[in-house]
């Protein structure tokens, strides 16, 4: 009987372990590297934002929801970026191009689309502000330049 | 938004809690009807569809009775259906162990079900979902190169 409940608390804390390991996991943004072209992006021409936010999201997938959401709320604070979202359902392809396993995933790329920032999962309000105005990055948003676009496809 | 049947995530993490929590005491006390019990429970989600699961109607009725604040999350139904068969058939495979005496694999196999329900209930990571959608986009991608 003791045994079965040590083994039953440990398979709890094993849960436990794996769920603190997700969370941890989830939505942290990661140095990345990578290109994307303005073909993938479904824009024609990028106008030298200081910064580029892609989305990839998915039909009814709840977690996109949020990220939106603080997307749109983020956009509102950080002008000069740009915001793509794209559907990785209808956009297999360039969803495999990026290796996204995953809905949402959020790429921070610089003004020649270059990827500097990759998070899976929904990250906090904080980490996309951080990750677009980050003190790593030099090429981050300038806060006066009263620009923001966006574009979904 | 597509036209698919949706479901409460949050539902679907409630249940797999409950679920959990079931099989765990059942383990501690070795009441091995727990075992067939969660797989015909996942078996009816799998079937009939999510609203019709006991352990979704159990969440609910727990929700209602201590008035928990829990809002609902809207998702696609297709994934967490999937998940519910991969836990049933493993259940189900594991409750058939019993049957020739076979009672540390039975419990293996109940307590791997117990442990990925639990890490869907603390943290919503639905690991046959996940399978779901690497097995849907492998499809799609087959589909294209043909």
């Amino acid at each position: 009987m003791i045994l079965r409940l040590v083994v039953a608390l440990a398979v709890a804390a094993l849960s436990i372990v794996l769920a603190v390991l997700w969370r941890r996991r989830e939505g942290r943004f990661d140095q990345a590297e990578g290109r994307f072209t303005p073909g993938d992006l479904g824009v024609v021409k990028i106008d030298r934002p200081s910064a580029v936010l892609v989305e990839f999201y998915g039909q009814d997938c709840a977690p996109c929801v949020t990220v939106q959401k603080r997307i749109g709320k983020i956009a509102t604070e950080i002008p000069d970026v740009q915001i793509v979202s794209i559907d990785a359902g209808a956009h297999m392809d360039v969803a495999d191009r990026y290796e996204v396993r995953r809905v949402p995933t959020l790429f921070v790329l610089d003004p020649n689309l270059r990827v500097i920032w990759r998070a899976s999962g929904v990250p906090s309000e904080d980490a996309i502000r951080n990750a677009l105005l980050g003190p790593n990055w030099a090429g981050r948003p300038a806060p006066k330049a009263a620009r923001q676009q966006r574009v979904r496809h | 938004m597509s036209d698919k049947r949706m479901v409460d995530k949050n539902g679907m993490r409630g249940g797999a809690g409950i679920s959990a929590i079931v099989l765990l005491v059942g383990f501690v006390f070795q009441w091995r009807a727990v075992v067939p019990a969660i797989a015909v429970a996942l078996a009816i989600g799998s079937l009939f569809g999510l609203r019709y699961s006991p352990l979704g109607a159990t969440y609910r009725i727990i929700k209602k009775a201590f008035r928990l604040n829990v809002p609902v999350e809207p998702e696609e139904e297709p994934p967490p259906r999937f998940a519910q068969t991969l836990g049933f058939v493993v259940s189900g495979i594991g409750s058939l162990l019993f049957i020739p005496g076979w009672n540390a694999a039975g419990w293996t196999l109940a307590l791997l079900v117990a442990l990925l329900q639990g890490l869907l209930a603390v943290t919503g990571l639905c690991v046959g979902c996940e399978i779901y959608l690497y097995a849907q986009r492998f499809k799609t991608r087959e589909a294209e190169a043909h």
